[in-house]
């Protein structure tokens, strides 16, 4: 589906990023609350890109984890969608510890159709994307 | 049933600063009662503030500026006595979205809650899993429907399984489908009552709740933990935690200064309408702390681009400005506190 033309940059190096305009309020000297449709500044962008950074950074990390073998593609997958275990046991509708148990390659392996539907729903590809990773 | 007619609602789309409080102004405004975003969002108590740092929402500790969802629309119709719906959740997908249809059908644009992960109209880097977006449906021509979402400038259209996935977005805060609207509006609205009731909501929110992580208070104990956070966690940590404050203050739709210019702006109008002296005090000291959270948030960018082991500026005066911030505000609430119009 969407996962087919994959960008790999963070999101915020798309030329896409801060084409948006918002509106703003400001308070100026002489005591007057002014509306303002503009860009955002210095002070909003710079946390924003720092958060993806560091959600690139864990997907990055992610990766490589599982393709060292020392994780199962859950944790790639729920690191994409930004969430953590327990995000991930609420979107799934799985228990948080059966979640930290699959997120290990050996019981992965054992995992049953059904679960493996759930958890590719949550992540919003097919079960096949899940198996293989990419 | 309908699906091939189009269906399109006469509904004015104005940009908001905030969804919820634009969504109840715009929906207030279609049926012809002049309400500007400040007033809905002043009067429904949309202020507040939360520190929870034991619950960690995406990856840093949480804090909330704002009311829980779906307040500042209930309480701005209760206070005003207005007649309006609001269904809490429904028990399936099929039910929620039949009932949106109907509700279109008669002529109602209806307020939904969102999740934005999967909003394909929202800009991109926003799109994180945050459930408590707002935003009014007012039109569904064959499968597409017609979205006011204050945030953009322009009214967008969402396809019907789009609107499925965002409406049953799964998570913290699940939306659950939960719908609003108003029904029937009163000939006159007493908003001298509303604007009377809402501040003592307020007051009453951030300054007196018994509970040490909520309000001034809350806000307090966050400025001590800030000076506490590079020696507990490290340069990185502490500055995307600070980063986390920033984002909520700033980013997420607040209209600035986490919402601090929005109530502001809302106590001036209504010390302009009522000619009161109390009100107008407030707002000079709700802009001024506004300006001051603004100048924080400039003083905080600069830590969290920085990516180095020694921070840029020094998390004690960020904390001691914070601590300036909470004074500020409180004075704010003393000043209303026994207010009348």
């Amino acid at each position: 589906m969407e996962n087919s033309t994959e960008n790999t940059d963070p999101v915020y190096k798309n030329k896409d990023y801060g084409q948006y305009r918002e509106l703003f309020y400001t308070y100026d000297e002489q005591g007057n609350f002014q509306k303002s449709v503009g860009f955002h500044g210095t002070n909003t962008r710079v946390p924003l890109e720092q958060a993806w950074d560091l959600f690139n950074e864990r997907i990055e990390e992610a990766r490589l984890k599982v393709l060292a073998g020392k994780a199962s593609p859950i944790i790639y997958y729920m690191e994409k969608i930004l969430a953590d275990p327990m995000g991930l046991s609420m979107m799934a509708g799985i228990s948080l510890w059966r979640v930290k148990l699959h997120c290990m390659p050996i019981f992965f392996k054992r995992l049953s159709d059904k679960t493996l539907a759930k958890y590719a729903e949550a992540f919003n590809i097919t079960v096949d994307q899940l198996k293989k990773m990419e | 049933m309908m699906d091939s007619k189009s269906l399109i609602i006469n509904y004015t789309h104005r940009q908001a600063g905030h969804c919820e409080s634009g969504a109840t102004s715009n929906l207030f405004n279609f049926y012809g009662i002049k309400m500007s975003e400040p007033m809905a969002f002043g009067i429904g108590t949309g202020i507040y503030f939360s520190y929870l740092p034991f619950i960690k929402l995406m990856f840093a500790p949480m804090m909330s500026f704002r009311n829980l969802p779906n307040t500042v629309f209930r309480r701005s119709t209760k206070y005003l006595g207005v007649d309006s719906t609001v269904i809490k959740n429904f028990s399936n997908v099929k039910d929620s979205m039949d009932a949106l249809d109907k509700n279109l059908e008669k002529g109602i644009p209806t307020g939904v809650q969102v999740g934005v992960f999967n909003l394909t109209f929202f800009p991109p880097e926003y799109r994180q899993h945050y459930n408590m977006h707002n935003m009014v449906v007012f039109g569904k021509e064959g499968n597409l429907y017609h979205v006011s979402d204050t945030v953009m400038e322009h009214p967008q259209t969402l396809s019907y399984e789009d609107l499925v996935r965002v409406r049953w977005a799964k998570g913290a805060f699940a939306p659950k489908g939960k719908m609003y609207w108003i029904n029937s509006m009163p000939k006159e609205l007493d908003i001298r009552k509303g604007v009377e009731l809402g501040v003592k909501k307020s007051v009453y929110e951030m300054t007196k709740v018994p509970f040490w992580l909520i309000g001034i208070k809350g806000m307090k104990v966050m400025a001590k933990d800030i000076k506490k956070w590079p020696k507990k966690h490290g340069n990185q940590k502490a500055a995307f935690y600070l980063g986390q404050i920033l984002r909520m203050a700033e980013d997420y739709g607040t209209g600035g200064a986490g919402f601090r210019y929005i109530y502001g702006a809302f106590l001036k109008e209504s010390g302009e309408t009522f000619n009161n002296k109390q009100l107008l005090e407030a707002a000079d000291i709700m802009g001024r702390t506004a300006n001051k959270w603004r100048e924080f948030t400039y003083l905080g960018a600069r830590n969290c681009k920085n990516r180095t082991s020694q921070p840029v500026e020094d998390y004690g005066t960020l904390g001691d400005m914070m601590m300036e911030i909470a004074g500020m505000e409180e004075q704010v609430f003393k000043t209303v506190e026994k207010l009348k119009i």
